[in-house]
């Protein structure tokens, strides 16, 4: 699916703030949408969370820092942070050119999956959540 | 109401939009690093409409323009321009501009697109007593910065007339492009060579987004791209040039901003001269620095400067750089608190990210020896200081 040019992938979850999550058996990879790496545009730096952190829903995760601004990624479930995707201290610019293959963040172990996967939206809610958002 | 250039049909399908002082400008085409890299590399084209163009004619022009800029404007000759500054009676800056001499007793005044009308109304406040006429011409001329090593060559595609690498830095020509007489200036605000072409509207000879194109197509075998205020602003701080509202206002004042260069205290009085007198006697109290980071990060404008855990200072702009692939920023630390190469620390979010101080530029470009070079080539080879008729 695809709104303004920006792709929405099936089978992911998507949060307001733009971060999408990926169900992969008994984890979740996170990441942010295609819309928030163009908005931020020209990513140098991402600050990756700690292996091993606790991260509640919609809080701080890491951040990522484009030329122009700097932004939070809010980790969009709740749980541990199993893996990182350390590729990106090297390569920032993968979140801009694959933001939901090679520029995934990380891998979280869920806490609380069901309750968390309630809070975000699916493919077609995001893109009207989208649409209206593009509108203003 | 934002307000457009002459090209803003072409930068909303091609740029990413942004407000700018009132205008409705093109943040970046392609992308920021993309676009730095092409300036640096090659050529890059910028539309710089927003600033205000304020022609300056009379018996007095010149005599008037000594008293309200700090530079020696009795030293400029014509098809020449230099860098100035307009000061407040306490010597803050009131606003940073390029001053072409056009002829004898006709100037225009290139300032900042927020200072338009505050500048406009300075310069009519104190021409009482001057027989000067001044007008802001902004509307009725459209500019374009053309700036890289490839910049004159690209240009020298579509303009007739002078040979454009023969323009030392700071003079001007005045060229044809598709039959239109237009004001080609080696002036910039990238650090690179480069030019900057004044575009007078005119119902005979092409618009000026009929030159934009033009220009982007004659560019286009040198790999040309459209760039916007995104890299314009990180390539002019790799320079080391300070951006109006930021690292200057009129709280600050050019000696401690680093631009006593443009402050002729030999010329006779000014506007501010008393006060800058008095500063430079008892030494100003900080200094504009340039900061490089080693660790990663991007120092923001506010951010904390810190020296052995000690604050000495803050950062007004920073930004990323491409070539350095490096946090960069410029900012004021106290006097003698730092010198240059010093290590010092930038506070990122409660990290403390190091760096150390820096001299300007902050990234080698053009305007160094090689500029140096070129310039004298210029004027072996007979550079022509005469009036020049614009618009």
């Amino acid at each position: 699916m695809k709104v303004d040019g920006y792709e929405i992938p099936e089978g992911l979850y998507y949060s307001r703030e733009h971060e999408w999550v990926k169900v992969e058996g008994d984890r979740c990879r996170v990441g942010i949408t295609d819309y928030a790496q163009a908005t931020l545009h020209d990513i140098v730096y991402v600050e990756l969370p700690k292996i091993g952190s606790r991260v509640s829903q919609m809080q701080q995760l890491g951040t990522v820092e484009s030329v122009k601004a700097v932004s939070e990624i809010y980790s969009p479930i709740s749980g541990e942070v199993l893996e990182v995707n350390e590729e990106l201290s090297k390569h920032p610019e993968l979140v801009n050119e694959s933001p939901y293959e090679r520029g995934w963040i990380a891998i979280i172990k869920p806490s609380s999956l069901e309750a968390d996967l309630r809070n975000l939206m699916d493919p077609r809610g995001y893109s009207e959540f989208l649409r209206a958002l593009l509108k203003k | 109401m934002l307000r457009r250039t002459a090209v803003y049909e072409y930068h909303r399908e091609f740029g990413r939009l942004t407000e700018f002082s009132g205008f409705e400008m093109p943040l970046w085409y392609s992308g920021i690093i993309s676009e730095c890299l092409a300036v640096r590399s090659a050529v890059g084209l910028f539309d710089v409409s927003h600033m205000g163009r304020i022609l300056i004619r009379g018996r007095d022009a010149e005599a008037f323009l000594n008293r309200v800029t700090t530079n020696d404007v009795q030293a400029l000759k014509p098809s020449k321009s230099h860098y100035s500054l307009l000061c407040n009676p306490n010597g803050g800056i009131k606003d940073d501009v390029i001053l072409y001499k056009l002829d004898s007793d006709r100037f225009m005044m290139i300032v900042n697109a927020a200072n338009r009308e505050k500048d406009l109304s300075w310069l009519l406040e104190n021409s009482k007593g001057f027989d000067v006429s001044i007008s802001d011409i902004s509307e009725g001329v459209a500019l374009f910065a053309v700036q890289g090593p490839r910049a004159r060559e690209a240009l020298q595609r579509i303009a007739q007339g002078p040979d454009l690498r023969g323009i030392p830095r700071f003079c001007f020509v005045r060229a044809e492009i598709g039959g239109l007489g237009c004001l080609i200036s080696a002036t910039g605000y990238t650090g690179e060579d480069g030019l900057e072409v004044f575009v007078p509207s005119s119902e005979r000879g092409p618009s000026a987004l009929e030159i934009w194109r033009g220009i982007l197509n004659a560019g286009s075998e040198f790999g040309i791209k459209p760039c916007g205020l995104g890299s314009r602003d990180v390539l002019r701080l790799e320079a080391g040039l300070c951006l109006y509202g930021n690292d200057i206002d009129e709280g600050t004042n050019p000696l401690e901003a680093g631009l006593a260069f443009a402050v002729k205290m030999g010329k006779g009085d000014f506007i501010g001269r008393a006060a800058l007198e008095a500063i430079s006697r008892d030494g100003p109290r900080r200094a504009r620095v340039g900061i490089v980071l080693e660790d990663e990060g991007i120092p923001r404008r506010g951010f904390e400067i810190l020296r052995g855990g000690e604050r000495i200072g803050e950062v007004t702009s920073g930004t990323y750089s491409p070539i350095l692939k490096r946090g960069i920023a410029m900012g004021y630390v106290g006097a003698g608190s730092a010198a240059i190469g010093d290590p010092i620390e930038v506070s990122i979010r409660g990290r403390r990210a190091r760096g150390s101080i820096s001299g300007f530029p902050l990234v080698k470009c053009y305007w160094g020896s090689e500029a140096a070079r070129r310039d004298e080539e210029a004027r072996r080879a007979g550079f022509a200081y005469r009036g020049v008729a614009f618009p």
